[in-house]
């Protein structure tokens, strides 16, 4: 699990982690059953100080997402993958709104924003057809 | 617990500069704590003070429970310290001055010096003059915590060095706190310091400004940024705290703390303005407005009446 921080964001970087251990369990490159790296690592691995990693796995505990596995650490539980999946529409809402608010301050209009959503979308298709 | 560093009003002075002013401040322990301030705000100067370089004019200094002035030596012989041009001895080799720094230092230092040169790949028969700036630094951060400090001093230490090194200090410090060590940094890398600090400091002209969990001041803080019709439309009374505020033109930016956000919503409404542009800044934007507004206000200490009024004038006027 590669975590990738980005502190100009406007993200507060608990929440970061948060939200890229969820994508990785929705997309699949964390297994329901597999353990996170624990506290430490990740905090080494993305160059974070410890107790935002442990805030964050606090979080993604207290969320269901994350269960406590006795003596070994942390692992992905088994309703997780349902969770996450359905959160990450969340998530992306959460990004868009941002931007939408962003275009609807300046000015941008509902139309020109759908057509831009529609050209981005095929402009990316096309970059990588799966 | 026990603070790590304890300074109690605590002042000195080079000359005509007043490098710290009344300076109180308290380190607990397991922490990594960020200094933060611009060149010459009293960073270097407050850390020599603690190592015993240098004596404070006034004021009371403790570091792990000890007084800098009396016990200059047992304090350095306990804390690591990596400044930002590391003196080493050039003429010997990599694993040869660890071997010589292990003779100031209890068993175990030269079996931990080995391993953190190891991690950091560095080549123990190479000389120290014939070292990169980085490779040095990584020597010289491996010297400082080869006996596991339970405080770690670093004054700028990854000025000039490039990402991949930088990135390996900051995993050293993480390691550190990790362990419920306390790291003191002093740096001009706030992207760095956003990741690893719990608690920041920032300098200003030998003053504490402010010095408080980051997590709190980011959250705190948000950055308003409202477009009036005209110049001379007077800005709405921001519902918050407002720590800073600049116009350019008819656009005004401030810096609020404990923002109520539903409030400059209603406001901007009744007095028909458009709607505010509210974000979260980042600790840089953050760092950059407290500094530019302190400046102003020790420049306005220093002036006259009239030319305080003038520079507020032009700090709140046209660009």
């Amino acid at each position: 699990m590669i975590c990738q921080i980005d502190t100009n964001n406007g993200i507060p970087i608990y929440e970061q982690i948060c939200r890229q251990v969820k994508f990785a369990i929705a997309n699949g490159s964390l297994l329901v059953g597999e353990h996170v790296p624990s506290v430490r690592d990740m905090a080494t691995r993305a160059a974070v100080n410890v107790n935002t990693v442990a805030r964050a796995y606090r979080d993604l505990q207290a969320e269901g997402v994350l269960i406590s596995i006795r003596g070994t650490g942390l692992a992905i539980s088994a309703d997780a993958l349902e969770k996450c999946r359905r959160s990450r529409l969340n998530m992306i809402g959460e990004r868009l709104r941002y931007i939408l608010r962003e275009a609807m301050q300046n000015g941008v209009t509902s139309d020109e924003i759908h057509s831009l959503v529609r050209s981005e979308w095929d402009a990316l298709q096309q970059e990588s057809p799966s | 617990m026990n603070p790590v560093i304890q300074l109690n009003c605590v002042s000195k002075r080079f000359g005509k500069v007043q490098a710290l002013d009344d300076v109180t401040l308290q380190i607990q322990p397991g922490t990594v704590c960020a200094v933060l301030g611009a060149n010459g705000a009293g960073k270097s100067t407050a850390i020599r003070l603690l190592l015993g370089f240098e004596s404070p004019d006034r004021g009371g200094i403790e570091v792990l429970g000890m007084n800098p002035h009396t016990h200059a030596l047992e304090i350095r012989s306990r804390v690591g310290y990596v400044s930002d041009a590391p003196p080493l001895y050039e003429w010997m080799t990599v694993q040869e001055i660890g071997w010589f720094a292990a003779g100031f230092y209890p068993t175990g230092y030269q079996a931990e010096y080995d391993k953190l040169t190891k991690r950091f790949d560095l080549d123990p028969s190479q000389k120290i003059k014939g070292l990169s700036k980085g490779t040095r630094a990584k020597v010289a951060l491996s010297l400082a915590m080869a006996h596991r400090p339970p405080l770690l001093i670093m004054d700028e230490p990854t000025s000039g060095l490039d990402p991949l090194v930088r990135r390996e200090f900051l995993e050293s410090m993480i390691d550190v706190a990790a362990e419920g060590r306390s790291v003191l940094l002093s740096s001009h890398q706030v992207g760095e310091v956003e990741r690893v600090a719990d608690d920041v400091i920032v300098l200003m002209n030998g003053k504490v400004i402010a010095h408080e969990r980051l997590e709190d001041l980011k959250q705190s803080v948000t950055e308003v940024a409202l477009s009036l019709p005209t110049v001379n439309t007077s800005p709405p009374a921001i519902p918050g705290n407002a720590v800073a505020h600049v116009a350019y033109g008819h656009e005004h930016v401030w810096l609020v703390r404990d923002l109520d956000a539903g409030r400059l919503a209603d406001l901007c409404r009744a007095q028909e303005l458009p709607q505010a542009i509210v974000r979260k800044p980042s600790l840089e934007e953050i760092l950059l407005t407290l500094l530019r507004q302190n400046r102003n206000q020790h420049a306005a200490v220093m002036a006259t009446p009239a030319a305080l009024m003038a520079a507020k004038s032009t700090a709140h006027g046209q660009k």
